[in-house]
């Protein structure tokens, strides 16, 4: 890895700061979590990377939702992505949250994650070897540095969106709405 | 005239210096872990990368206090840096010494537990209360080690206890004392708060405990607290145990010796419940600094 780019450094401090600092959350959704603990340790080291997996989604920056999403878990989801600060990247791990995946006819599982929280990337898979991790993370630092990681803009645009399936999926939330909603715009129909 | 600049350079520079060295401690030490794990690590100035991105991130207050006790607690540390001999220069050597850092020391955490008291996070309340358990711990044996040398030395300068130690050895290796030393050193990872004593902010089990509800700056604040309390407490046991040091570079180096020892029992050592972690630090520390103290007493008078 190229670390000596002082005049990017220089240019925009904070983008490379979030490109080489990405803090994972501890989130284990699914089987997919299982290749997670390779990539962290020993054998693949996502720490040269500045990759670690803190504890709390207040002191993280990256969400890796790892296989198929329950309804109750989506549920956990929101909350967790809400409570991250901005800048955020999520990425959907495993072919169950892009569209279902072997779940597709599932009562008890969401297809199309996206509806529910903006995803900046996918690794598609079932499963995904470890080294697909880091192939979307680099692939997640040049999307970074063209500012087109904006999942947490595109959630403060279109909450209104996201924030009827949500309810469309899980009934009445019980928390307080994120940002201000004004418009009453359609939300999508679910599947 | 001259003077007083000397001092006000000292004063402003010290603070920023101890904080350089705590926080390439902090990207040392990950560095050190991944490469005792058989990993590569991440590069030296990872932690600044993540101050830089956490200063640049939006972060979330829960209150007045929640802004106020972490300055509190960095503002602590700063002060008892500036009490502190680095080699030969000391800013505000003539005042307190040894009794005014035990007062300050204790602000720290007491600034950090109020903030973090303000984030109504159960993990919180429980990371706050193993803290100040944990610090009930140290503190009985650390008042007993800085005790024994204040006894020894007659003094309750710490710049007095190095230029002694300049002229007649450490006082590591001299007799009554080296009980004293080996018990400050055995407390030592209790004070860093590392394994075997990290189950203040402990990951896994409680959500790193105090640090649940920091992120951005509030974040980045914390850890430059932690790298102060890092130069802090290895500082304190170089000047009173290993001499001190005639200058700088000298004494930068006897603290990262230290520390990578340090280091070493954090890589083997698996995580004490704090109920094991009182019992250890009440028996052997305590003991052996209590035997110190009574040595030093009867050979002193």
């Amino acid at each position: 890895m190229d670390r000596n780019q002082i005049t990017k450094w220089l240019k925009a401090p904070a983008k490379m700061a979030n490109k080489y600092s990405l803090h994972a959350i501890y989130f284990c959704t699914g089987c997919g979590i299982i290749e997670v603990p390779p990539v962290i340790t020993a054998r693949w080291d996502a720490e040269r990377f500045g990759i670690i997996p803190v504890a709390t989604p207040r002191q993280a920056n990256l969400f890796l939702i790892t296989g198929y999403v329950s309804v109750k878990t989506l549920k956990a989801i929101i909350r967790t992505y809400e409570q991250m600060l901005e800048p955020k990247y999520t990425v959907g791990f495993g072919s169950c949250p892009i569209n279902g995946g072997m779940y597709w006819d599932s009562y008890n599982t969401i297809k199309h994650l996206d509806k529910y929280i903006p995803i900046d990337g996918w690794i598609a898979g079932c499963m995904p070897r470890p080294e697909a991790i880091f192939i979307a993370v680099t692939h997640l630092w040049t999307l970074i540095e063209k500012g087109m990681a904006n999942g947490y803009v595109r959630y403060k645009e279109n909450y209104e969106f996201y924030r009827k399936n949500q309810e469309m999926a899980l009934g009445k939330l019980d928390w307080p709405a994120l940002y201000q909603i004004n418009s009453d715009s359609k939300a999508v129909e679910y599947e | 005239m001259e003077n007083m600049v000397v001092k006000i350079t000292q004063i402003i520079l010290s603070p920023i210096l101890a904080l350089i060295v705590g926080v390439f401690f902090l990207g040392l030490a990950r560095k050190i872990m991944a490469r005792i794990h058989w990993r590569y690590g991440p590069p030296l100035i990872q932690p600044v990368i993540d101050m830089i991105r956490l200063f640049y991130q939006k972060s979330v207050s829960h209150g007045r206090m929640f802004d106020l006790g972490i300055i509190l607690s960095l503002a602590g540390s700063i002060v008892v840096v500036l009490f502190l001999p680095f080699g030969q220069i000391c800013p505000l050597a003539g005042s307190g010494g040894l009794l005014v850092i035990l007062y300050i020391m204790l602000l720290a955490p007491l600034g950090l537990a109020l903030s973090a008291g303000q984030g109504a996070n159960p993990n919180i309340s429980i990371g706050i209360s193993r803290k100040f358990i944990l610090t009930l711990g140290y503190e009985a044996p650390l008042l007993l080690v800085l005790l024994s040398v204040m006894t020894h030395y007659k003094t309750i300068s710490i710049m007095e206890v190095v230029n002694i130690q300049q002229r007649t050895g450490w006082s590591i290796i001299s007799f009554p004392l080296f009980l004293s030393g080996l018990a400050y050193f055995l407390i030592l990872p209790a004070i860093l708060g590392i394994r075997p004593f990290d189950m203040t902010s402990a990951t896994q089990e409680i959500s790193s405990g105090p640090m649940v509800e920091y992120g951005g700056k509030y974040l980045a604040l914390t850890v430059l607290e932690h790298a102060l309390v890092l130069f802090i407490s290895i500082a304190l046991f170089v000047n009173l145990f290993l001499g001190g040091a005639g200058n700088i570079v000298s004494f930068f180096m006897k603290m990262l010796v230290v520390f990578v020892l340090c280091l070493c029992i954090n890589a083997v050592f698996p995580r004490f419940r704090i109920e094991q972690a009182i019992k250890y630090l009440w028996k052997w520390p305590t003991l052996l600094a209590f035997l110190g103290l009574i040595t030093t007493i009867a050979i002193r008078s």
